[in-house]
């Protein structure tokens, strides 16, 4: 059984002008394993919060089907076992700090006798045992955060939906939350990220989808995704004359990226054996030959970039 | 049931957090002590200027009975004044973006929200108002010996009337998400619409016009008859038994449909 099933999700939102619709899921499928921290990354207005939300059952789907934990999005009952901290969340700023996870412990049912135990734990994961008693108007949007992370974990949640954790948050608490990220990870809990922050997904996810205007652009591993198995570093040992090396290639893409290193973009295993046989016989020593990393952000930027030129 | 109650629990805290509610339970117990002073210095019979009726009993009850009616009318109409105000944002705050998500992620169903919601909103005004009266009756007791029973369910029709407007404020909250035109709309309600409809039996001498008749009488079971009930109230204060319950019934089954409706178009809604 997957964590989420997504299947062919379709939302549109009617706006008060009830001729103009928006498209903020179209067709939407995706499957998030259990136990993993799965990342979904988009721009602004690619859908992201509404596919949470709609699994969450805070928006109702125009069309399609999803389930999580095995369950249909339409059965409030397995919300029992889900933790969701909300984008810009707002808690009752007449509560404290204990009283508010307490007020939303008692939402999930979690059973009373454990509450206070739990609280003291996850304040003190957190960092925040110091302002139990404080009023949560008096904190920070950091501390804002920290607090609704407890709250998403309150309930010892099998699945937890997380919309921006670290925003506002300094980079040792962003550590600090990638830390928490990681034992939740190793004690089984299924980690779902929305994040703008390429480099935090990056870090923390095992398997990552881009999105954008409600469609699922590329979907897979972090490492699957940044490798370019088509492209590969060649490092010489001294200079060379590139000029006589570059034209004698016709068919096959190869840049200099700088005086003794080559990019090389080939169809298969035999064509890289081809150019390096080529380089070798036009008397360059070759020093090391590596696969072409791209990072997240890059991968991100090229797709992006590529679905608005279609677009056009 | 567990959901309501801790919804209803969160409710009545937002409710204490206002200091509107602060200020109605100030006002209830600067009154309470002036009652109480007045009455540890004050003799029964100065009441009435050193008149002395031959029957003390019947004194004694008309003498409690004006304290009563002193008492009734401006906490029906500034207790329900002051709680119409303070809970007009409950529902616009509630579906706040940040919150509303946060509250449904977790295992509530939608009508339990909207009925938690009723239910502490309601209890905070019952709580803020038998606490009044209940003080009141209890000095009135003690002072004139008269101890009638019926001044105490007074409470419940005062916060029936109370309920009957809440409950359409919450269905203009869910549908407009503006506090202010929740306000707006329970004021006209209270102290012009029902008012009005109240007494259309006066206004019908005026109008030969059977289509308008019509209206009035149609729009008076579309708003709350808080008014028929304000009457209800005064006569059980003064210790008289209550004419007609059609408001009171009426009341019942107007807050159902109207709280029904809200969760229908609540369950519909996205957030």
């Amino acid at each position: 059984m997957n964590a989420i099933e997504v299947n062919q999700l379709t939302k549109i939102y009617k706006t008060s002008k009830k001729s103009i619709e928006v498209t903020a899921l179209n067709n939407f499928s995706l499957t998030v394993k259990k136990g993993e921290i799965f990342g979904l990354l988009g721009p602004n207005g690619a859908g992201k919060t509404t596919l949470i939300k709609t699994l969450l059952g805070i928006v109702f789907p125009t069309s399609g089907t999803a389930t999580i934990l095995g369950s249909p999005i339409s059965d409030f009952r397995i919300k029992q076992k889900i933790g969701f901290l909300p984008e810009n969340h707002k808690f009752p700023n007449y509560l404290t700090a204990e009283q508010t996870l307490k007020y939303f412990a008692q939402l999930s049912n979690v059973d009373v006798k454990n509450v206070g135990l739990q609280i003291d734990k996850l304040l003190e994961l957190v960092k925040m045992t110091k302002w139990k008693k404080t009023k949560i108007s008096k904190f920070s949007k950091g501390m804002m955060q920290r607090l609704g992370l407890a709250q998403a974990m309150m309930n010892n949640p099998e699945l937890i939906f997380l919309d921006e954790p670290t925003d506002g948050v300094d980079p040792i608490g962003r550590k600090e939350i990638r830390d928490v990220l990681n034992n939740l990870k190793n004690s089984g809990t299924t980690i779902f990220l929305n994040s703008h922050l390429l480099s935090e997904v990056e870090l923390v996810s095992d398997r990552v989808a881009i999105m954008n205007s409600g469609k699922l652009l590329k979907e897979g591993t972090v490492e699957d995704l940044t490798t370019s198995k088509e492209s590969y570093i060649i490092e010489t040992a001294g200079n060379f004359d590139s000029n006589i090396l570059l034209e004698s290639f016709d068919n096959i893409s190869i840049k200099l990226d700088s005086a003794n290193k080559l990019n090389v973009n080939v169809k298969d295993n035999l064509e890289l054996n081809f150019v390096i046989d080529k380089i070798r016989k036009a008397g360059v020593n070759i020093k090391t030959i590596s696969i072409q990393k791209n990072s997240l952000e890059e991968l991100f930027m090229s797709l992006i970039n590529d679905e608005r030129r279609g677009e056009k | 049931m567990r959901n309501i109650y801790t919804i209803s629990l969160l409710t009545f805290r937002e409710a204490l957090s206002k200091k509107i509610f602060l200020f109605f339970f100030s006002v209830s117990t600067f009154v309470i002590l002036v009652f109480a002073l007045l009455f540890g210095f004050v003799s029964a019979e100065s009441f009435s200027g050193g008149f002395v009726n031959s029957s003390i009993t019947s004194f004694d009850n008309s003498i409690a009975n004006g304290i009563k009616m002193f008492i009734i009318y401006p906490l029906y109409a500034g207790g329900l004044f002051l709680s119409i105000f303070s809970v007009a944002g409950f529902i616009p705050t509630l579906l706040e973006k940040g919150n509303i998500d946060l509250i449904l992620s977790k295992p509530v169903s939608r009508p339990q929200v909207i009925l938690g919601k009723f239910f502490g909103g309601t209890f905070m005004v019952f709580s803020n108002i038998f606490y009044a009266i209940f003080m009141l009756w209890v000095l009135i007791g003690i002072k004139f010996s008269v101890w009638e029973a019926n001044f105490l369910l007074s409470a419940f029709t005062i916060t029936l009337a109370f309920a009957s407007i809440y409950s359409i404020i919450i269905l203009v909250g869910i549908l407009s998400k503006s506090s202010t035109f929740s306000l707006v709309i329970s004021y006209m309600i209270f102290f012009i619409f029902s008012p009005i409809l109240s007494s259309r039996d006066t206004i019908f001498a005026f109008i030969n016009d059977s289509f308008w008749k019509s209206i009035f009488e149609i729009l008076y079971y579309i708003v709350p008859q808080t008014s028929d009930l304000s009457t209800i109230t005064t006569s059980l204060a003064v210790g008289n038994s209550v004419d007609s319950f059609n408001p009171i019934i009426f009341s019942f089954v107007y807050i159902i449909l109207i709280l029904l409706g809200s969760i229908f178009i609540f369950r519909k809604k996205d957030y």
